[in-house]
C-alpha cells in the first residue's frame, strides 16, 4: 500500500513536471512548409543569420533565431518539401487536413489558392502587427493581393540574369571598355557574339537548363515575347497569344541558339549549374536566386569560375522587360487552428518582414522600399549590375492555373531542340495546349 | 431425414456461407464497387481538388479526352513501354528462371541475387539509374571516356529515355516472375525429363515439348500481371524523366496525376482513369482469352 502511494505520487509529480517544463520551453508548435532545400547539417545550429549563405542556409537561420528568440513560446518545425512536388503537397493538405501554419508559395500561384477562399486574409492582422504595406513596392503589393484584400507578406521579387563569366568573355573581346561583358541588343546581334564566343573559346556561348523538367526556356520565350509588345496571356486569364508572328520571331530565336550549337541541349538545372561552376560556359542564365551562390563560389576558389559578374538579362527587341515572380509566405485557411497558432504564425510572419534584407542577401530583390534604399543593401555585392530587373521585371497576370499554362508550354517548345520540331509545330502546339487550360480556368 | 430438417441444413449452410463471404463482400464493396462508382460519378463533374468546387457537366470530361493530344501521346507511350516491357520482361524471367533452378550453392545464390532488387522501393531504384544514367558524373561516363565517345545522356535524349526507363524497370522487377517460374517448374513431374532422357530428346526439345506446356498457365499469369503492372508506370518516369524529352516518355498514370494533383481538375483526371482501366481491361481480356483458347 505505502509503495503504491510513492508511486502515485512519483507519476503526479512527473507529470506536473514534464507539463511545465514542456510548456516553458514552447507554448505552441507551428508547423512550416517550404521548398529551398534542407540543409541541418550545415545550417541547423545557426542562429547568426549572417553567416548563412544562399536560400536554404538564410531561412534556416531566420527560422533557428526566431524559435532562440521569440518571447511567446512559439517552435516553427520546418518540413522542406522537394520543389517538383511542393504545390502538390500542400494542395493535398487540404484534403488531409495536416493543413501547415506557414507556406511559402509563388505570386504565379496564389490565385489558384485565394479565388477559392482557401488562404487566411492578412490585411488587419498585417495593421495590428504593425506590418506597413506601404513599405512593399506596387509590384509586390499587387502580386499578394486579390480584391482589397491582401492575403500573402510579399517576400522578394525573382527574375531571370545572366550569370557572366568575364575571363570567358575577355578570352572571346566581348568586353567593354569599363569592363562589364559586352552583351547583345538585338537577336541579330545575339546569335554574332555567340559565334564569335563559340569561335574564340571553343565554349558554350550560354548555359541553361535545357531539358523538360525547370522550363528556363520557356521564361526566355516570354521575355522575348513582351519585349516585343505582346501579352503571352490575356489580363482576364482567356485567351493566349503564342502562335502569333512574334511567338514565331521568339521560338526561331531560342531554336537558333541551339541548332548554331551556341547552347548545350543536353543540360538539366544542376547540370547547367556546374557546367557554368566548372568554366564551361560563358553566360548562364537563371534567376536571381543564384547571386550569392554563384559569388560564394568564385570566390572561394575552389572552382573554375573566378571572374564572376551579373547583368540584366539582355533587351533584344523594342520593349525592357524580364521574366520575373515573387516568393510569399501565406497562411493556409484552416478552420481548426487555434487562436494561439494562429497568432505564433503572424508574429512569424512580422519576424520574417523584419529580416527582409537578410533574405535579398540571396540574390532576391527585396520587397521593401526601405530595404531598397538602405545602405547596407546597396552595399551588397553586384547588385549595381542588376539594378534595372527591378524596373523591367514582368509577370504572367494573375490568372488561376499558371503552373499548368507553364507546363503545357515546357514541354512543346523544349521539342525544337530534343526532337527537332520546327518552331512553327511548335507554336500550334503549345497554343492548344495552353487555350485548353484556359478553357477551364473561372 | 425429414425434408424439413434438409431444408434448415441447407438454409445453415447458406447462412455460414454468406457469413464467411462477408468479410470479402464487405471490404470488395467499400475498396473497390464503392469508389468504382463514385469515380464514374466525378469523371461526370468539374471537380476540383482543394475548395468545393463541383459542377455537373456530364461527358464534357469524355469529349475533352477524346480531342487532349497529350492525353493520345501519352496513351502512345504506355503502350510503348508495355511493348517493350512486358515480352522482354517475360523472356528474361524464365530464361533466368531456367538458369538458376535446381540444386548448388551457386544457384541459389544467384537466385537470392536477381530477386533482390525487387525490394527495393521506386525512389531508390530510380536513384540508382539516374546515377548510373547520368551523363554528367554517371557510371558509364568513364567508359565513355575511356573509348574517346561524348558521354550520352540517356534520359535526356528522345530515342533513348524510354529504352532507359525500360531497361530500370526490368532490372527492379525481374525477380517475382522469376520467383513464379521457379516454382512453376518445380512442379514439373520429373518422370517427364526421365522419360525424355530415355528418348534421348535434346535440351531444346525437353524445352519446347515438356518444359513450356507444363509451365504454360504461369507464363500466362506472369504476362498478365505484367500487362496491369506496367499499364500503371508512374514513378520511374516520373522521378527520372518527368515526362520529358519533350513529351517522349510522360506516361498515362503520370499525365492523370498531373491533371489531377498539379492542376486540381479532378473529374478530368478520373475521366482519363476510365481510359486507362478500358485500355487494360480490354488487354488483360484478350490475353486470358489467348490463353483459355490453348486449353480447348
Amino acid at each position: 500500500m505505502h509503495k503504491t502511494k510513492t508511486l502515485q505520487r512519483l507519476a503526479l509529480a512527473t507529470t506536473l513536471m514534464t507539463t511545465l517544463w514542456g510548456g516553458a520551453a514552447h507554448a505552441v508548435d507551428i508547423s512550416f512548409f517550404r521548398f529551398f532545400g534542407d540543409c541541418k547539417t550545415e545550417y541547423g545550429e545557426v542562429t547568426d543569420v549572417s553567416k548563412a549563405n544562399g536560400e536554404c542556409g538564410i531561412i534556416t537561420a531566420l527560422t533557428n533565431k526566431f524559435n532562440a528568440e521569440n518571447t511567446i513560446g512559439a517552435k516553427v518545425v520546418t518540413q522542406t518539401v522537394d520543389w517538383g512536388a511542393y504545390y502538390d503537397l500542400l494542395t493535398a493538405t487540404y484534403s488531409t487536413g495536416n493543413i501547415p501554419d506557414v507556406a511559402v508559395m509563388h505570386a504565379s500561384v496564389m490565385p489558384n489558392f485565394s479565388d477559392r477562399d482557401l488562404l487566411t486574409p492578412l490585411s488587419k492582422s498585417m495593421a495590428d502587427l504593425g506590418i506597413d504595406t506601404k513599405d512593399f513596392v506596387p509590384a509586390a503589393l499587387k502580386n499578394a493581393s486579390s480584391g482589397d484584400e491582401v492575403y500573402a507578406l510579399p517576400y522578394d521579387l525573382h527574375a531571370l540574369l545572366l550569370h557572366v563569366n568575364m575571363d570567358l568573355m575577355k578570352q572571346a573581346g566581348l568586353v567593354n571598355a569599363d569592363g562589364s561583358p559586352v552583351l547583345p541588343k538585338s537577336p541579330e546581334e545575339l546569335l554574332a557574339q555567340g559565334k564569335q564566343f563559340k569561335e574564340k573559346t571553343g565554349k558554350y556561348y550560354i548555359g541553361s537548363e535545357a531539358q523538360s523538367a525547370e522550363g528556363m526556356m520557356v521564361r526566355v520565350f516570354d521575355t522575348f515575347q513582351w519585349q516585343q509588345g505582346v501579352d503571352v496571356i490575356s489580363g482576364d486569364g482567356k485567351t493566349a497569344s503564342i502562335n502569333t508572328a512574334e511567338g514565331l520571331n521568339a521560338a526561331k530565336l531560342v531554336s537558333s541558339i541551339f541548332s548554331e550549337g551556341l547552347a548545350n541541349a543536353a543540360l538539366d538545372y544542376p547540370g547547367s549549374e556546374q557546367a557554368f561552376l566548372n568554366g564551361e560556359t560563358g553566360i548562364l542564365i537563371n534567376g536571381t536566386w543564384g547571386v550569392d551562390n554563384y559569388d560564394t563560389q568564385a570566390k572561394s576558389g575552389k572552382v573554375a569560375l573566378k571572374d564572376y559578374r551579373v547583368a540584366n538579362f539582355p533587351q533584344v527587341y523594342a520593349k525592357p522587360a524580364v521574366w520575373a515572380d515573387s516568393h510569399m509566405w501565406v497562411i493556409p485557411k484552416d478552420d481548426s487552428r487555434s487562436e494561439e497558432k494562429t497568432q505564433a504564425a503572424l508574429a512569424f510572419l512580422k519576424f520574417l518582414n523584419d529580416n527582409n534584407f537578410q533574405w535579398s542577401r540571396t540574390g532576391h530583390l527585396s520587397v521593401r522600399q526601405s530595404v531598397l534604399n538602405s545602405d547596407e543593401f546597396k552595399a551588397l555585392p553586384h547588385r549595381a549590375e542588376f539594378a534595372d530587373t527591378a524596373n523591367n521585371a514582368t509577370a504572367l497576370p494573375q490568372i488561376q492555373n499558371q503552373r499548368a499554362v507553364y507546363n503545357a508550354m515546357i514541354t512543346d517548345f523544349n521539342a525544337m531542340w530534343l526532337t527537332g520540331t520546327e518552331p512553327q509545330a511548335a507554336l500550334e502546339a503549345m497554343q492548344s495546349g495552353v487555350e485548353r487550360v484556359l478553357r477551364r480556368n473561372r | 431425414m425429414s425434408a424439413n430438417s434438409l431444408k434448415a441444413a441447407h438454409r445453415r449452410d447458406v447462412l455460414a456461407a454468406y457469413l464467411f463471404l462477408a468479410p470479402f463482400a464487405v471490404i470488395y464493396a467499400t475498396f473497390l464497387v464503392y469508389p468504382f462508382f463514385k469515380g464514374l460519378w466525378i469523371s461526370l463533374h468539374d471537380w476540383e481538388l482543394a475548395g468545393n468546387y463541383r459542377e455537373y457537366i456530364g461527358f464534357l470530361n469524355y469529349e475533352d479526352l477524346w480531342l487532349d493530344a497529350i492525353f493520345w501521346k501519352a496513351v502512345g507511350n504506355t503502350l510503348n513501354f508495355v511493348a517493350m516491357t512486358v515480352p522482354t520482361m517475360t523472356a528474361l524471367a524464365l530464361v533466368l528462371a531456367l538458369a538458376v533452378f535446381g540444386q548448388g550453392r551457386l544457384k541459389g545464390v544467384l537466385r537470392s541475387v536477381f530477386f533482390m532488387s525487387s525490394v527495393f522501393s521506386v525512389s531508390v531504384v530510380t536513384l540508382i539509374w539516374s546515377m548510373v544514367l547520368s551523363a554528367d558524373n554517371g557510371l558509364l561516363v568513364p567508359l565513355f571516356n575511356m573509348i574517346g565517345v561524348k558521354p550520352i545522356n540517356f534520359l535526356g535524349h528522345p530515342t533513348l529515355a524510354m529504352p532507359s526507363i525500360a531497361l530500370t524497370t526490368l532490372w527492379w522487377g525481374v525477380g517475382l516472375p522469376m520467383a513464379l517460374f521457379l516454382a512453376a517448374l518445380s512442379q514439373i513431374p520429373p518422370e517427364l525429363y526421365e522419360a525424355a532422357e530415355l528418348d534421348h530428346a535434346g535440351r531444346f526439345t525437353v524445352l519446347k515439348n515438356i518444359t513450356l506446356p507444363s509451365i504454360r498457365h504461369t507464363v500466362l499469369l506472369v504476362l498478365v500481371l505484367q500487362i496491369v503492372g506496367q499499364f500503371q508506370i508512374f514513378g520511374q518516369a516520373h522521378l527520372m524523366t518527368q515526362g520529358g524529352p519533350a513529351n517522349r516518355t510522360r506516361m498515362l498514370v503520370q499525365y492523370i496525376y498531373e491533371t489531377s494533383f498539379r492542376d486540381w481538375q479532378v473529374g478530368y483526371a478520373t475521366a482519363m482513369s476510365f481510359g486507362l482501366f478500358i485500355l487494360m481491361l480490354g488487354f488483360t481480356m484478350a490475353q486470358l482469352w489467348l490463353g483459355r483458347k490453348g486449353d480447348e
